[in-house]
């Protein structure tokens, strides 16, 4: 009888989660500071686990240091440890900052990092200390793009530092996106004349060229004067509305230092790079650059020219919430029809983002928030997607439906590249598009008789 | 071997209530081990004449994986064994998995092994049934016999129903069961009768009644269990008449814990009787 159930129904267990480590969102946050290194007060597996992760990923060289958890210190509390592995980081690195994201392990035992901290600067007064950002990410709530959020939050609160406004300074709070993304960001608001702080920045230090000699810190990131300087700056942008915007880093700048915040959808296809090109018109004055004029026209062509292959065709999104809106969003201007759209996080927003990007996708679609991948498997065998749109632990399946898995978001561990994934932009929805509508190609003529040549 | 777990109310006096018991089985001839759950490591201060002992915990910290019976285990009055798991300082860390580490140590370390010829082994567990550390004890069948400590107080009855909870789930997957409710007095109206009858309704027995007898706190100030100190003295025939029940005892139940609103009733029937009056 049970076994005739979908496994969703009598499975409690989460197997195969649609979400990562809190604590590795948090060290992809850390990772995007000049000079910073990410601290994991916790077990070493913990450590290893989010390095390996991130290496197969960014398939660059990855230090987290780890306080280290025994069995003496499950008992003893972390406190002693964390002072050590601080002094050794502090000594083997020399970085500008520590990160210390928090385990489940520290969590449970209640460890009292923001003592041990203040503790810690106690024990070392008169010497000149990194930088020590903390953020409480216990894995049991959350998921690794909480974890990211909250990190950015915390990061702010402790570099950013108030003064007179600079005019043209736009702090942009990225969301968890790709270095490709970053760059593309980065780019966008320099060509509207402003001056954009990117925080975090990791498109350099998470996909750098190649060096003769091991760095122990890679070059690149935010700097520590530019994080400071985020106190300053003239307007902040932030995007997805998936977060929990009261305890956003866009809000915090808001309240600390009175900068307004504009909360935008991650840019992902036409409509929500325009909400984003409006907004940078606003707010530097100047009409959009004729280049992105351009690429908006020749995507919309594109669009046009192969929505006979791509109308209707069924699409199964996963992965964090706010990727899957903006994918979702993206595939519904063009005439796909996004089937089930889910994620492993429980943010309580997702459908209502989904409802307001994509109404007409919205109607016809499940959307479900905090599911595994059984679960998601459960129901896709029953929607019969054409093709899985997410990271690469939507492959079992991908392989088991016999339908393309089109890669975006993290992890991407089965292909390389997944640094320079470009989601954002006309350009993201572009490269997004043309490999989405050339993989369904690729179906019909492998499933043909004929074997054509022409489409 | 039997093996005891003693539980209730802080501060209601089970690791007083329990080496004077062991005292008194110790008078009897029997041989005792006791183990005490608790970071403060107080459980066998009486039996040890002082707090003269290493903490598992602590002789693991400082000697590694390297420890021997004998490191952490010392003769106390009447040739029982006394250990004190020990665990972190307030505020820090987690005692319960002290816990669960020390009793484990002490399994592999042999402590319980038939050679050793224990006719009791006793655990003196800090406070409520807190987190699963603390319900270590009566987890995989490690005690056999619980005994709750309480009073007429209002609160020490609600914290051993509470514990009778944590019993009764533990009897489902184990064998551990309830023997009985130990009350110590603290001088409350119709006390003796209430805790028979909220015994009663627990589906166990008041296993006995020990008077409040400042001759405890005398022998305690001594570092000294009564019989110890005053081997004459009533109350020491109190703790003898314990000793016997629970040597003697036979009525192990699962507990069938009250209903907030059925202890209440009990509180005001047995508590309000003279008040009302």
């Amino acid at each position: 009888m049970i076994a005739s159930l979908p496994v969703s129904q009598h499975f409690t267990a989460t197997r195969n989660a649609c979400k990562l480590c809190t604590p590795l969102g948090a060290c992809l946050a850390f990772s995007g500071i000049e000079g910073a290194l990410p601290f994991l007060h916790g077990s070493q597996g913990c450590s290893t686990y989010i390095r390996r992760y991130m290496i197969s990923h960014f398939r660059e060289p990855m230090d987290i240091a780890s306080s280290n958890f025994g069995e003496h210190t499950a008992i003893f509390g972390g406190g002693k440890n964390i002072r050590i592995g601080l002094a050794n980081v502090i000594e083997g690195y020399n970085p500008t900052m520590i990160g210390i994201a928090t385990t489940c392990l520290s969590e449970t035992i209640g460890d009292d990092v923001k003592m041990f901290l203040h503790e810690f600067r106690k024990d070392h007064e008169g010497e000149a200390l990194p930088h020590l950002v903390h953020v409480a990410t216990p894995s049991y709530t959350g998921t690794h793009a909480t974890g990211y959020h909250d990190a950015v939050r915390a990061i702010v609160d402790v570099l950013a530092k108030p003064g007179p406004t600079i005019k043209g300074l736009v702090n942009v709070i990225p969301g968890m996106l790709s270095p490709a993304d970053l760059r593309w960001l980065k780019q966008v608001v320099a060509d509207f004349g402003l001056d954009p702080i990117l925080l975090p920045d990791y498109s350099d230090r998470l996909d750098g060229g190649t060096w003769s000699e091991y760095k122990k810190l890679p070059p690149g990131g935010t700097t520590i004067d530019q994080a400071a300087r985020m106190g300053q700056a003239q307007a902040t942008l932030e995007f997805g509305f998936t977060t929990k915007q009261s305890t956003s880093a866009g809000t915090l700048l808001e309240k600390k230092f009175g900068i307004p915040c504009h909360r935008l959808g991650v840019p992902i296809g036409v409509g929500d790079t325009d909400a984003l090109f409006d907004k940078l018109q606003q707010i530097s004055g100047r009409p959009i650059p004729e280049s992105y004029t351009a690429k908006r026209e020749r995507l919309v062509d594109s669009y046009i020219d192969a929505h006979k292959y791509v109308i209707g065709k069924r699409v199964v999104v996963f992965g964090e919430e706010d990727l899957v809106v903006g994918m979702t969003a993206m595939m519904g201007e063009v005439g796909l029809k996004p089937v089930l759209c889910s994620s492993g996080g429980k943010s309580g927003k997702m459908a209502d983002c989904i409802h307001a990007a994509a109404p007409e996708i919205a109607e016809h679609c499940e959307i479900r928030e905090g599911v595994d991948f059984e679960e998601i498997a459960d129901h896709a065998r029953e929607l019969k997607p054409d093709l899985l749109v997410g990271n690469s632990k939507g492959y079992k399946l991908a392989r088991e439906l016999n339908v393309p898995l089109i890669r975006v978001g993290f992890p991407i561990h089965d292909r390389i590249g997944g640094a320079r994934i470009l989601h954002v932009g006309y350009d993201g929805a572009q490269a997004r598009f043309d490999s989405i509508a050339n993989s369904l190609l690729e179906i019909r003529q492998q499933d043909s008789d004929v074997g054509f040549t022409y489409f | 071997m039997r093996k005891i777990a003693i539980y209730g109310k802080g501060g209601i006096g089970k690791s007083t209530t329990t080496q004077n018991t062991v005292a008194a089985l110790a008078e009897m001839g029997k041989k005792i081990m006791v183990v005490g759950c608790d970071p403060k490591a107080d459980s066998t201060r009486l039996l040890l004449h002082g707090l003269a002992q290493k903490s598992v915990l602590d002789t693991l910290r400082e000697e590694g994986e390297d420890v021997e019976l004998d490191d952490i285990r010392r003769e106390g009055y009447g040739n029982c064994l006394c250990v004190e798991s020990g665990g972190p300082e307030p505020g820090v860390g987690c005692a319960g998995r002290g816990i669960i580490t020390s009793i484990n140590m002490l399994e592999q370390l042999g402590a319980y092994e038939e050679s050793e010829e224990l006719d009791y082994s006793f655990y003196d567990v800090l406070g409520d049934v807190v987190c699963g550390g603390f319900a270590m004890p009566i987890r995989e069948g490690k005690a056999q016999e619980i005994y709750i400590v309480c009073s007429g107080e209002m609160m020490a009855m609600y914290a051993a129903n509470n514990i009778c909870k944590g019993i009764m789930k533990f009897a489902e997957s184990g064998g551990v069961r309830l023997g009985g409710l130990i009350c110590n007095s603290r001088n409350v109206d119709n006390e003796k009768e209430m805790i028979e009858e909220f015994a009663k309704q627990l589906g166990t027995q008041m296993i006995h009644f020990v008077p409040r007898d400042n001759d405890v706190q005398r022998a305690e100030i001594r570092k000294m269990t009564v019989i110890d100190w005053n081997s004459s003295c009533p109350q020491a025939d109190e703790y003898r008449a314990l000793a016997a029940n629970i040597d003697a005892n036979k009525l192990f139940v699962v507990p069938n814990p009250l209903q907030v609103e059925q202890l209440e009733e009990l509180l005001m029937e047995f508590g309000l009787l003279e008040g009302v009056a």
